[in-house]
């Protein structure tokens, strides 16, 4: 008999208000760190909300979908993972008193009823998100913005274009100022900047460089334990982690030929499911036994080895564990093996030298064979790898490989500092990505355009935004200062359009959806600035006066300059910008609020909990299926 | 009784869906603002405190307490807990008067300022000349946080409150807070004060079999102070009465 449990909207009210009450010690820049001890011992410091969602034992499948889904936020855009959650319960805690408030239910007061009315507002508010917010944020967010140049990482000069430092690495500095310590920021923007500054292809854009190293990051960076975090650096070509099978001879940096092998060089005698047929060629002996079968594999692995040779190859790198006489031949062949290299590293070396991998070892083509300018090995820490660098050539034109060695105190740590890396790449790939316009936000545009016209169009400015054909795209690289600017003007240019919208007769429930949102996003600042109410309501002040003075101050800029500036070199930035400010990218809090209300509208779609005794899953983590829009929910007992 | 799409046979003037023309929404009255306040301070205290839980390795499970319908927690040793049940004090035993002396003294007095005819202006000039030690007051009823005080220890101070308070202003005279007064006149006091040791009775009544049914360790202390203090206030009107 499956029992059934009825999910209401305080349920889901509670699970998300407990969730927030974890990660709101760790949040903003006073925000602690969280000690995790396991029970080997082990323990880890974080204040990545990931990292501290992922670590608490939930059972409940509406706390386990949220978790869920901030993980997957993350994975994408590599941060906001506690604004996520803080973001969620403001809304979620305003739905509720909207949908109690709400007429008719409060004296027939049903949970149905609260859930209903709940539901309707979230999707409400989702529809919202999809079609409007991203005008409202191009048309009123991003003007106060600032886009940083892409065309140059070095972190020494400034450039004129970039004035007050407003560069890639200030963008990192203060991400990397929120996920690790004080100290260690400025150093480790400066690396990705040299590591990004190496990747980037002359004739791509930015976020091709990006995405190549998000989806080869694995690869491309090494964990060293036990040293201090300033002796991480970045290294020349590519870190294979294996060590080598046999001996290897050269020292020195010679140019060195290399194949990559992905079956066994020696045919195997017998694996699981092979049946041999003794019977040597139609010949019929007295005995039949495995011998000649045998000495037939030899015979073949000697002419492998041999036509190696023949094409001067030193190096074999090979994806599976060669036999014993594979090793042998090849070590008295001077041959360097390296065996059971990961699938990752043999595709990133695949692509980067521009070589076939052999899967058939009777047929070993030229093109099967790379120039390597060296092949070494190398001791990081306490394991020696194999350390290759690849030459030159025409497909990548321009640029170096190299990649990062990660030094740390202790294996956790150097583990955060890995992936803090990881998740800064994801939010410059975030920011840095141009904005996709599907067809049917397309369509819609030059029609409500008509309808609501609040937009203030004089407010647009040709630096941040491309207007084309009446479609409001945000620029690529836009970024605005940190600590809550983007909250309080959104929250304004919110308020404005429900008031504008309600005065237009728009529509009733637009004025609903967007006082809900305004008010939930001020949630955000006032727990920045928690311990410091002063600064809070300076900050309001300072923003609030710019939304009102903006229009007239960037009309002047324009007319007096008389020119059309180059887009991407940008106009000044706006007086926002203080010095000390940190950055932070509006493509990834547009992002977060997108999957904020995806998430919202998934919660209050569950109805009821059915409890299974079998397993759903064959996956390490136990997952909560939802159904569509239907009630029932399947949990892992 | 069936329903046919909406419309039904009840006998009241009152329909089962209204439409919205029909019931207005009106602004909560102060008193379920409070009500509403003080229920969302203790959903917070209750998220707060799961989430110190949480952080302290116990498992959220996914089922819920049957009291008080909060999802349960289950720390290294198996073992459930429910965070408002078994550290917060419960939302309606708060208001509830047999557990909570101070909403039995709260629940008297509102009675009390109920059944005077005209609310007493000249109540504070009473008790300029009389000698409180507690409350210094100058309404003759003391307050809620001395009662609490007075309630918790079972003293002699709780008569006053539940004996008959002025409702002749020459009574007030008489009657300081810290001593109960002889009256001379007996005969208005009277069945004030048979109509008061009747209302403590059955209070002390309903205690009891409370006492007798009761599981949670808080809520059976509560009880017993309540019966002592039943029992003092008893005391003190039989005094008052001689």
């Amino acid at each position: 008999m499956l029992s059934v449990k009825h999910l209401h909207l305080k349920h889901a009210l509670q699970t998300v208000c407990t969730l927030e009450a974890v990660i709101l010690r760790s949040f903003g820049p006073e925000g602690g760190q969280v000690l995790f001890t396991r029970d080997t011992g082990q323990a880890m410091l974080s204040c990545s909300g990931t990292q501290i969602l992922k670590a608490l034992r939930l059972e409940h499948p509406l706390a386990r979908m949220v978790v869920e889904c901030v993980w997957k936020h993350s994975a994408v855009t590599g941060d906001g993972s506690k604004t996520f959650v803080l973001l969620l319960a403001s809304i979620l805690r305003l739905i509720h008193a909207a949908a109690s408030k709400a007429p008719g239910v409060s004296q027939w007061s049903t949970e149905a009823a609260e859930a209903a009315t709940a539901r309707h507002l979230a999707d409400k508010l989702l529809a919202f998100a999809m079609t409007e917010l991203d005008d409202l944020i191009c048309v009123s967010v991003a003007p106060h913005g600032f886009c940083v140049s892409s065309e140059d990482f070095t972190t020494k000069t400034q450039l004129p274009s970039c004035p007050n430092g407003f560069c890639v690495q200030a963008l990192l500095s203060s991400f990397f100022h929120t996920r690790l310590d004080y100290v260690h920021c400025d150093f480790l923007s400066g690396l990705a900047c040299e590591l990004l500054g190496h990747w980037k292809f002359q004739n791509d854009t930015l976020s091709f460089a990006l995405q190549f190293l998000n989806d080869n990051f694995p690869a491309l960076h090494t964990q060293v334990s036990g040293f201090p975090v300033s002796s991480s650096h970045v290294i020349e070509g590519q870190v294979i982690h294996r060590d080598f099978a046999t001996p290897c001879l050269q020292v020195n940096n010679q140019p060195v030929k290399a194949v990559v092998v992905t079956e066994y060089l020696q045919p195997k005698l017998l694996r699981r499911g092979d049946m041999l047929d003794l019977g040597c060629g139609g010949r019929v002996t007295g005995e039949k036994s495995i011998i000649p079968f045998s000495a037939w594999t030899e015979r073949s692995l000697e002419s492998v080895i041999a036509t190696l040779q023949s094409l001067g190859v030193s190096v074999l790198l090979c994806a599976v564990k060669q036999s014993a006489a594979a090793l042998a031949l090849a070590a008295q062949a001077e041959m360097c093996l390296v065996e059971c290299v990961s699938e990752e590293e043999l595709s990133l070396f695949v692509r980067l030298s521009g070589v076939a991998p052999i899967s058939d070892c009777w047929m070993i083509q030229p093109e099967n064979v790379a120039t390597l300018t060296f092949c070494k090995p190398i001791q990081l820490g306490a394991h020696r790898y194999v350390h290759v660098a690849f030459c030159d050539s025409e497909e990548r034109v321009g640029v170096k490989p190299c990649s990062l060695v990660i030094c740390g105190s202790g294996e956790v740590q150097t583990e955060q500092y890995a992936s803090a890396f990881q998740d800064a790449i994801r939010m410059l790939f975030t920011t840095w990505e141009p904005t996709r316009m599907t067809e049917t936000t397309a369509l819609k545009k030059p029609v409500q355009s008509h309808q609501c016209t609040s937009l203030n169009a004089h407010n647009l400015t040709e630096d941040t935004v491309c207007r084309s054909s009446d479609v409001y795209v945000l620029k690529p690289g836009c970024v605005i200062p940190a600590g809550g600017t983007f909250e309080f003007l959104l929250h304004h240019a919110l308020l404005q359009h429900g008031r504008s919208c309600s005065a237009s007769n728009y529509t009733n429930t637009g004025v609903g959806v967007s006082q809900i949102l305004a008010d939930a996003l001020l949630t955000v600042p006032r727990q920045i600035y928690s311990h410091n109410l002063k600064s809070f309501l300076q900050t309001q002040t300072r923003v609030t006066s710019f939304t009102s003075n903006q229009p007239h101050h960037f009309m002047l800029l324009k007319n007096a300059r008389g020119t059309t500036e180059d887009p991407e070199k940008g106009d000044e930035p706006s007086k926002l910008f203080t010095l000390d400010s940190g950055l932070e990218s509006v493509s990834c809090k547009h992002q977060l609020l997108l999957a904020v209300l995806q998430c919202l509208t998934s919660l209050l779609r569950v109805n009821a909990v059915v409890r299974t005794h079998t397993a759903l899953h064959s996956a390490s983590h136990t997952h909560a299926k939802m159904s569509e829009e239907s009630a029932d929910d399947e949990t892992e007992d | 009784m069936a329903l046919n799409g909406g419309l039904c046979y009840h006998p009241a003037n009152i329909h089962m869906f209204p439409d919205e023309e029909d019931f207005e929404w009106e602004p909560p009255s102060e008193a379920e603002m409070k009500v509403i306040q003080a229920r969302r301070e203790r959903q917070d205290k209750i998220s707060k405190l799961m989430g110190d839980y949480l952080l302290k390795g116990y498992k959220m499970l996914g089922e819920c307490c049957d009291l008080c319908g909060t999802i349960l927690l289950q720390d290294k040793q198996q073992k459930n807990y429910c965070v408002s049940c078994q550290e917060l004090d419960s939302d309606i035993d708060k208001d509830n008067p047999a557990l909570n002396a101070q909403a039995a003294l709260s629940q008297v007095r509102e009675r009390q300022l109920a059944a005077q005819s005209p609310p007493p202006p000249h109540a504070p000039q009473l008790n300029g000349g009389a000698s409180s030690s507690q409350s210094g007051g100058t309404v003759p009823q003391p307050r809620p946080e001395h009662c609490e005080g007075a309630a918790a220890g079972g003293r002699a101070l709780l008569p006053p409150p539940v004996a008959p308070t002025p409702a002749a202003p020459a009574a007030a005279t008489t009657l300081a807070p810290s001593r109960p007064p002889v009256s001379p006149q007996s005969s208005t006091l009277r069945p004030v004060l048979q109509e008061a040791e009747e209302a403590v009775l059955t209070k002390l009544r309903w205690a009891t079999t409370q006492l007798q049914s009761s599981a949670s360790l808080e809520t059976s202390i509560q009880l017993c102070s309540l019966i002592t203090s039943c029992a003092s206030s008893l005391r003190s009107l039989k005094e008052l009465s001689q």
